[in-house]
C-alpha cells in the first residue's frame, strides 16, 4: 500500500496540502511582481524576441485547486500567507526520525529529497487554477467520468500485474512535470528555455524532454500522428510566448483529459525573475468548462541535469518481481 | 602470346572501323543492349585438342551439327523422357554462331583452351564441396547452386559467361562510371572510374569490387575483394579478375577477361568472348520472387522421406 | 552529387545567426549504417529469423579513419564478447539513451538549436538531449549516458568537449564499447548550405592503444515543415524488459 501510496503522488502531482497558521517575512521576490507587468519590458535575444532564456523553476506550496476550507476565498493576505507558509512547512517535513523501520520507509522521500518550494505564489492566490473563479478543476463529462474511473479501477486491481498498471511516470515515459501542460511536482522541477530565430525550446528536466516549437507559423502536424506530449506552434503577442498544442495520443490524461485536448500556454517574463506562465486546458469531450491556471516560473542559477529515468527504472522490475515473489511464497 | 595478337588484332579492327562516336564525355561509347551468346564453348573439345582456329566451312558445319544436337524439341520417348528434355529451343538461347574469330574454345590462354590445373588446395577444396553437395543435396538451400537460390547468376558473374538463356547485359556510361547491368539476376555493377581505392580488404561481396579505368580506347575492369562463398570455376577469395572491353563495330563488343588466382589456379588464364548488340529492352528477372523450384524440391525430398518411413 | 566532405579545402561561407555565429540551426540526419557498425562491413543475415530481410544489416564502408578502431588486447576480446552477445546487450535494444558520438549517427533526425547561450542539440531517438554549454561550464558534476558538453568556436567550427560520459553505452550494434574515462571532441563545420561535416576524435586510454576518429557528412532535412516526431521507444520495449515478470493467469 506504500507503493500504492507513492503511485497516487506521481499520477496526481498536486496534492491538496493543510492549512498551517505561522508566520514568515514577505519576500522581495513578492514585492516585485507587485509591479505590474505592463511596467517593465523584458530584454530582448539578438533576433529582437523577448527573452525567455535561462534555467526556471515552478516549485511552489500553493496548490492547483483551492482547498475546501479556503472556499471563496481567492487570496490570501500577507499575514495569513505567511502564518499558512509556516504551519505548512513544518506538516509537510518527513524529515523526522520517530515510528520505527516501516514508517521510515513510507517516509523514505524527506525535504532533503523533495523540492516543493517554500513559498506561495506571490499574488498569493489560493490555487494555482485562476478559472473557474472558484479555483477547482471544471466536473469531467459522464464519459470522462467513467474513463477516468475505469483507469482508475483496471489501475487498482491489476498494480502489480504488470507495467500497465502502473503510472507513466514509474514507468519513465511521460512525467507529470512535463506535461504539457506543466506543473510543479515533488522535485526536479526546473525548466530550460532556448530561443533561436525560429524556434522555442522548453526543455524539462525530466525526463530530459525537450519541445522543440516551431515559430514559423507552420501547420501542426495531420491528425493521424498522435503524441505524448502533443504538437506544439508557437507565436508571439507582444511580448507574450504563445504556444499552442494539439494531437495528444489517447494514452495521455492530464487529469482526466482526452486526445482532443487542445492546451494553450502563455509565458510572459513580467520581470528579471520571474516568467508568468499560465495554460488553458479546452476539452470538451473531457471537461465541463475550459480551465486556467497560472504558475510563476521563477529564475534558478542552477543547470538541467540528465534524468536517466528509463536506465535507472530498478523501480518498476522490483516492483513486479516482489509481486511475483510474494505470489510464489502464498 | 596468342592472346596478345588475338587482343592486338581485335585493337586494329576497333581502330580501323568506321567511326564510332564517343560519349558525351568523350570516350569510347560501349553503351546499349548486348548478349553475349554464343555456341563457342569456355574450354575447347577433346575431340578439336590441337586445333585452335576453324575454317569458315569448319565452322559452318560446326554450327549445323551443334544446332541439329541441341535441338531436343522431339516428342520420341516417355513422359520421363520428356520431363529430362523439359528444355528445349524455345526456351534457349545460346546462340547459333561460333566466334567471329572462329576459335574452338574461348579460352585463348593458356594455348590449349583449356582451364590451367588447380593448386593442390584448390583441387581439395573443390572436391570436397562438390561431394558434400552430392551428399547434400536436397537436405537445405545450400545444397543447391547459387542459382537455383537466386543469389547469383553465372551468367553475370564476373566474369560474364553465356548461358542456356537470358544472356542479355547493358552498358551505360557517364564520365565518371560505366554500369553493367546484367538481366539475371537484376544484377547492376556500377563501376567507378574515378581512381577511387577498392574497398577494405574485410568487406568481401558477391560480385567483389571494381574499379575501371580507360586505357586507350579500351575499358579496364578490375575486381576484387570476392567473398569466400564465390567460385568461378574453382577460384576462391584471392581472385583478381580483370575484364577488358572493346567496341570492335558498331555492333559488336569484344569482351575478354583475365583469371589471376595463384591459391586456386596454377597459372592465370584468359577468355575472349565477341559480343553482339541486340534488341532490348532488358526484362526484370524476379529469381528469388518467383523461385517455387526451391520450396518444391526441398518439400518434394521431406515427402519422399516421409514416404521411406525415414 | 554530394557536396565534398573535406573540410580543409572549402571555401564556404556560412550563413549567421544574429550573434555573428555560422548558424547550425535544423533538423539534420546521418545517411550511412554506422549505428550497425562504424568499421567497414558487408551485409549480413539478421539475428531474428522471423525478421528476414528487415532485419538485417546493411553494408557500409565505416566511418573510423584508418579503418580499424585501435583496441587494447583485451578490450578487442571483450568487444568479441560483445558481438557475439549483442542482441541481450546492446543496449539500444532497451531504448537506452546512446551517449555520444552514437546519438549523432542513429538512423533518426536530430535538431539544433542554437540560442547566443546554448546550443540545445535534440535527438529523436528516445527523446535523447544534449544541452552545449557556450560558457566554460566547468568539469562534470556527475557522470551521464549523454555526457556534459562544453563547446566553444574555433573559426566557423564548433568544438564540444564532452567528458562526465558513463560507461554504459556503445558505439554501435557491433559491440564497440569503451569505459567510463572516455574523451570525446565533437567539431561541426558547415561546409555547404545543406551540409555539415561532423568529426568526432575518441579518447580512452582504458580500452583503446591511441586516440581515434571518426567522420561523416550530416545532411539537412528539406521537406516542407520537416520536424522530429516522438520516438521515446521507452513503451515499445516493455514487453521485452517486463515481459517475464507478468502475473500469469491462474490456472
Amino acid at each position: 500500500m506504500r507503493l500504492r501510496a507513492l503511485a497516487a503522488l506521481g499520477a496526481f502531482l498536486a496534492p491538496v496540502w493543510l492549512l498551517g497558521q505561522q508566520s514568515l517575512p514577505v519576500t522581495a521576490k513578492a514585492a516585485a511582481s507587485t509591479a505590474t507587468a505592463k511596467n517593465w519590458t523584458p530584454p530582448r535575444t539578438a533576433d529582437g524576441q523577448p527573452d525567455l532564456e535561462g534555467v526556471w523553476t515552478n516549485s511552489t506550496l500553493t496548490p492547483l485547486e483551492r482547498p475546501a476550507e479556503l472556499a471563496g476565498k481567492e487570496f490570501l493576505t500577507a499575514q495569513e500567507a505567511a502564518d499558512y507558509v509556516k504551519r505548512l512547512l513544518q506538516q509537510v517535513s518527513s524529515d523526522r526520525r520517530d515510528g520505527g523501520p516501516q514508517v521510515d520507509v513510507g517516509r523514505s522521500y524527506n525535504e532533503f529529497w523533495r523540492d516543493r518550494g517554500n513559498d506561495l505564489v506571490a499574488d498569493r492566490r489560493t490555487s494555482l487554477i485562476s478559472d473557474p473563479p472558484d479555483g477547482r478543476v471544471p466536473p469531467l463529462t459522464p464519459e470522462a467520468q467513467k474513463r477516468v474511473e475505469a483507469t482508475r479501477a483496471y489501475m487498482r486491481d491489476h498494480a502489480t500485474d504488470g507495467p500497465e498498471g502502473r503510472t507513466f511516470a514509474e514507468r519513465c515515459i511521460a512525467w507529470g512535470t512535463a506535461g504539457p501542460p506543466m506543473l510543479p511536482g515533488p522535485y526536479n522541477n526546473d525548466v530550460q528555455i532556448l530561443q533561436s530565430s525560429d524556434h522555442v525550446v522548453i526543455l524539462n528536466e525530466m525526463i530530459h524532454d525537450a519541445r522543440v516549437i516551431p515559430l514559423d507559423g507552420r501547420p501542426h502536424v495531420g491528425p493521424e500522428i498522435r503524441e505524448w506530449m502533443g504538437d506544439s506552434r508557437a507565436h508571439w503577442e507582444g511580448s507574450t510566448l504563445v504556444v499552442d498544442t494539439t494531437n495528444f495520443s489517447s494514452e495521455y490524461s492530464f487529469r482526466g483529459s482526452d486526445a482532443n485536448l487542445q492546451l494553450t500556454e502563455r509565458f510572459t517574463r513580467v520581470s528579471p525573475d520571474v516568467i508568468q506562465y499560465e495554460f488553458t486546458v479546452y476539452d470538451p469531450t473531457a471537461f465541463t468548462k475550459p480551465w486556467t491556471a497560472r504558475v510563476p516560473l521563477n529564475k534558478t542559477a542552477d543547470r538541467v541535469y540528465e534524468y536517466a529515468c528509463h536506465e535507472g527504472n530498478y523501480a518498476l522490475t522490483d516492483i513486479l518481481a516482489g509481486a511475483r515473489a510474494a505470489e510464489k511464497r502464498k | 602470346m596468342l592472346h596478345a595478337l588475338a587482343l592486338a588484332a581485335c585493337v586494329a579492327m576497333a581502330v580501323s572501323a568506321q567511326k564510332l562516336p564517343p560519349t558525351a564525355g568523350g570516350q569510347p561509347d560501349l553503351q546499349g543492349i548486348w548478349s553475349n551468346a554464343t555456341i563457342t564453348p569456355l574450354e575447347r573439345p577433346a575431340d578439336l585438342a590441337g586445333k585452335p582456329t576453324f575454317t569458315a566451312e569448319e565452322a559452318a558445319a560446326y554450327e549445323k551439327q551443334v544446332a541439329e544436337r541441341s535441338n531436343v524439341d522431339h516428342r520420341s520417348g516417355n513422359a520421363e523422357t520428356d520431363v529430362a528434355t523439359a528444355y528445349n529451343q524455345f526456351w534457349y538461347d545460346r546462340g547459333t554462331k561460333a566466334v567471329e574469330t572462329r576459335r574452338t574454345s574461348l579460352i585463348v590462354d593458356p594455348p590449349d583452351g583449356h582451364i590451367p590445373a588447380f593448386t593442390p588446395e584448390a583441387q581439395k577444396r573443390v572436391q570436397e564441396r562438390r561431394a558434400w553437395m552430392e551428399a547434400h543435396a536436397t537436405d537445405g538451400p545450400d545444397g543447391r547452386t547459387l542459382g537455383e537460390r537466386c543469389i547469383l547468376w553465372a551468367t553475370a558473374g564476373p566474369p560474364m559467361l553465356p548461358g542456356p538463356y537470358n544472356n542479355n547485359f547493358q552498358i551505360l556510361q557517364t564520365r565518371d562510371q560505366v554500369v553493367i547491368l546484367n538481366e539475371m539476376i537484376h544484377a547492376a555493377r556500377i563501376i567507378p572510374l574515378d581512381g577511387s581505392p577498392h574497398v577494405a580488404s574485410n568487406i568481401r561481396l558477391w560480385m567483389g569490387d571494381s574499379r575501371g579505368h580507360w586505357d586507350g580506347k579500351t575499358l579496364v575492369v578490375d575486381t576484387t575483394n570476392f567473398s569466400d562463398q564465390y567460385s568461378f570455376r574453382g577460384s576462391d577469395r584471392n581472385l583478381h579478375l580483370t575484364e577488358r572491353f572493346i567496341r570492335t563495330s558498331p555492333d559488336t563488343l569484344l569482351y575478354e577477361f583475365t583469371v589471376d588466382d595463384p591459391t586456386a589456379f596454377t597459372k592465370p588464364w584468359t577468355a575472349q568472348i565477341a559480343v553482339t548488340r541486340t534488341k532490348g529492352p532488358i526484362f526484370e528477372y524476379a529469381c528469388h520472387e518467383g523461385n517455387y523450384a526451391m520450396t518444391d524440391i526441398l518439400a518434394g525430398a521431406r515427402a519422399a522421406e516421409k514416404q521411406a518411413g525415414k | 552529387m554530394l557536396a565534398p566532405a573535406n573540410a580543409q579545402n572549402q571555401a564556404f561561407k556560412p550563413p549567421r545567426t544574429a550573434d555573428g555565429k555560422p548558424n547550425l540551426n535544423g533538423i539534420w540526419q546521418a545517411m550511412n549504417t554506422a549505428n550497425w557498425d562504424i568499421q567497414g562491413h558487408a551485409a549480413q543475415a539478421g539475428q531474428v529469423v522471423s525478421l528476414g530481410a528487415t532485419g538485417a544489416e546493411p553494408p557500409g564502408i565505416g566511418i573510423v579513419e584508418g579503418g580499424e578502431i585501435p583496441y587494447l588486447p583485451a578490450a578487442a576480446q571483450k568487444k568479441k564478447e560483445n558481438y557475439a552477445n549483442r542482441l541481450k546487450l546492446d543496449p539500444e535494444v532497451k531504448c537506452y539513451l546512446p551517449g555520444v558520438p552514437r546519438a549523432t549517427y542513429m538512423p533518426y533526425p536530430f535538431q539544433i538549436v542554437q540560442s547566443g547561450k546554448f546550443i540545445l542539440i535534440s535527438y529523436e531517438y528516445d527523446g535523447a538531449v544534449r544541452t552545449i554549454y557556450m560558457d566554460n561550464p566547468g568539469p562534470a558534476p556527475v557522470d551521464s549516458w549523454m555526457g556534459w558538453s562544453a563547446g566553444h568556436w574555433e573559426g566557423d567550427t564548433l568544438v564540444v568537449d564532452v567528458t562526465g560520459l558513463n560507461d554504459q553505452t556503445w558505439f554501435d550494434r557491433a559491440g564497440d564499447f569503451h569505459s567510463d574515462a572516455l574523451h570525446v571532441v565533437e567539431r561541426y563545420t558547415l561546409a555547404a548550405p545543406n551540409v555539415l561535416n561532423y568529426e568526432a576524435t575518441i579518447e580512452d586510454p582504458q580500452v583503446f592503444s591511441k586516440p581515434w576518429k571518426i567522420s561523416m557528412p550530416l545532411y539537412k532535412h528539406l521537406e516542407k515543415n520537416a520536424q522530429l516526431l516522438e520516438f521515446k521507444c521507452v513503451e515499445f520495449v516493455e514487453e521485452l524488459i517486463y515481459g517475464h515478470l507478468r502475473k500469469q493467469p491462474s490456472k
